[in-house]
């Protein structure tokens, strides 16, 4: 879409929100400044980029099931550039007319949206719809052009638009009575394979999927969610393939009250997983070999505000090798006094992955993280401490980690409620890393909301 | 395929939306969750006990937040869209699952530390250890959008 086509289409998006008789407007704006010790880097580059992000919902716009919805941010830098592509940078998030009726959640949006059905998860600007059918049957359709984002790497722009030139999927769920949900889907990105091009090309942009997904609970303290993906493009097939992108699932148990179990089981092919990626040279299309993934995890609510969950989780990576991950989290609740409280602590054993490159056989990636956080408000007031600090126990032979062993940054926030629909709260960061090897990070932030705004996950 | 079958197809789609509206028994699921919810991660069942979420089948203690629900919750996301859309705005996903991205999560909510969003300030060292030993869990994000930085330096 051309960007005049956008703006023209943004100006009549936001002025039809007039129309809403129930509209609630939601703005951050955020200002941050910092400074950098980044070895081969400019130090002495004050960095103060000014972003906001607004968003509408607009509600009954003429009759109660039509509404318009809106997100997007715009960052300018005040002073030295602060990142890639410009002094400036924008982006329309989402943007849509969303139609909901009264019976079967059926709905239809058009405009920018994001789906998230079976094997779609995409930015689309197109159409949507969802209905539940009779005796449990539901579908979903979409279509629509990709959104497609600037590629500042050496693959080809033009080449990605050209062949992700429109995008469609499809979805059939079916409900068993208290059970859940099992789905049949279908995604297909792009309508010319590069080897279909007349002067064929070597990536691939587009994409055909096929999608199970499940999530059912047989009894009151089972249940079990996951997908598999597979790749039905006519892209080259690996020799005894089963042309399965991701098998990816988690079964949870309730062992008994407050105490419950989870386990999980990752599975995926490179060669499929990484179909139609616009970053070929760093999620190789053609790596051949599978991570794996097994672990589980242990919940226990120990008491009513204090939740502690125990963790692994062991990875294989067939050109590389295994590493695992344990480790402790405690979260405390302290609702009447409106503090939260966390504290965890995680291992990663990863001694035996061999890397690397042609000059370093391999080395270490095994770390420790520990983390502690505290929120608390006091009327109007808030405030937050977040601490965390990495052990790398390779520093000596790992490259990347120039010598040096710890990292740790700490964040500090507080906040003034002024009223229902304001807030402004400012935060204050350092960090000491091997990259960074120091940063200090000053932000303002004022969140304005305004109309009825009872959703947003506060 | 030509613009007059998608033509057809999304009228048909439609025709079949408006019929399945208009004739299901069913009515559709609350927009907006009825009573205000306290701080910290919600646990579903508290409140509903085990009876099964009207029009998805399943139980609400399928949707209690929990440590792992937080962590993986894409398929619930999938499935019970409406469900989720009844306490959260779109926007609460755009957090981290925006197309394009400003500042890393975990800097635009900083003041949240109980939401333990992903990329820290030091992430960009860590993301050489975690993108070596699983780089599928970068490519979820970054694989076809949203990665103006990363080819930055993966040329």
């Amino acid at each position: 879409m051309k960007h005049r086509t956008h703006v023209a289409l943004l100006a009549v998006l936001v002025s039809g929100a007039a129309w809403g008789q129930d509209v609630s407007v939601y703005s951050t704006t955020i200002a941050q400044m910092w400074k950098s010790d980044i070895p081969g880097f400019d130090k002495t580059a004050t960095y103060t980029p000014a972003t906001e992000f607004l968003g509408i919902d607009a509600n009954k716009l003429g009759t109660d099931a039509l509404s318009l919805h809106l997100y997007g941010w715009g960052r300018t830098d005040l002073k030295d550039q602060s990142a890639i592509g410009g002094k400036t940078a924008g982006d329309l998030t989402y943007g849509y007319l969303q139609y909901a009726f009264d019976r079967a959640n059926a709905q239809v949006k058009a405009g920018r949206f994001t789906i998230n059905q079976g094997v779609g998860n995409e930015m689309v600007d197109g159409v949507y719809a969802y209905t539940d059918l009779l005796d449990g049957w539901n579908v979903t359709a979409f279509a629509g052009k990709p959104v497609v984002y600037k590629n500042l790497g050496n693959v080809p722009q033009a080449s990605i638009s050209f062949q992700r030139d429109y995008t469609f999927g499809t979805r059939l769920g079916y409900r068993i009575k208290r059970m859940g949900e099992i789905g049949l889907s279908y995604l297909q990105d792009g309508s010319t394979p590069a080897m279909d091009l007349p002067i064929p090309e070597t990536l691939d942009f587009t994409r055909r999927q096929l999608g199970a997904d499940l999530s059912l609970a047989p009894c009151s303290f089972i249940d079990v969610t996951g997908r598999t993906v597979f790749d039905v493009s006519r892209r080259q097939q690996a020799e005894h393939s089963t042309r399965i992108a991701e098998s990816d699932y988690r079964v949870g148990v309730k062992i008994m009250d407050g105490l419950r179990f989870n386990g999980s089981f990752t599975d995926r092919d490179f060669l499929y997983y990484y179909t139609g990626s616009t970053l070929p040279n760093l999620f190789d299309m053609n790596e051949r070999g599978k991570f794996k993934a097994v672990g589980g995890n242990l919940t226990w609510t120990a008491v009513a505000n204090l939740q502690l969950v125990a963790d692994v989780r062991r990875t294989n990576r067939d050109e590389y090798g295994t590493a695992t991950r344990a480790g402790l989290d405690a979260r405390y609740n302290l609702a009447a006094q409106h503090v939260l409280a966390g504290v965890g602590y995680h291992k990663v054993n990863a001694f035996n992955v061999a890397l690397v490159d042609s000059t370093t056989p391999s080395h270490s990636l095994s770390h420790s993280e520990a983390r502690a956080w505290v929120m608390a408000e006091r009327g109007a007031f808030s405030a937050s401490l977040d601490a965390i600090r990495l052990h790398y126990s390779g520093a000596s032979t790992n490259p990347n980690l120039i010598g040096k062993s710890i990292e740790s940054q700490l964040v500090g926030s507080v906040g003034y409620q002024a009223n229902e629909g304001l807030k402004v709260s400012a935060d204050l960061s350092y960090a000491d890393t091997p990259l960074y090897k120091k940063q200090a990070m000053g932000l303002v932030r004022i969140e304005y909301r305004f109309g009825f705004a009872a959703k947003g996950g506060k | 395929m030509s613009k007059k079958l998608l033509l057809v197809a999304a009228s048909l789609g439609l025709a079949l939306l408006t019929a399945c509206a208009i004739i299901s028994p069913e009515a559709s699921f609350a927009r907006t969750h009825p009573e205000k919810l306290g701080a910290g991660r919600p646990t579903c069942s508290e409140c509903h006990g085990t009876e099964a979420v009207k029009s998805t089948q399943k139980t609400f203690a399928a949707l209690d937040h929990t440590a792992a629900f937080v962590k993986d919750h894409k398929v619930q996301a999938s499935q019970d869209s409406a469900t989720c859309a009844s306490c959260h705005a779109q926007s609460f996903c755009s957090d981290c699952h925006g197309g394009k991205t400003v500042m890393t999560p975990s800097t635009k909510l900083g003041n949240r530390p109980d939401r333990e969003m992903p990329h820290r300030a030091g992430y960009l060292t860590m993301h050489r250890i975690e993108g070596k030993i699983d780089p599928t869990g970068c490519y979820k994000c970054h694989g076809r959008a949203n990665n103006e930085k990363c080819s930055a330096c993966h040329k």
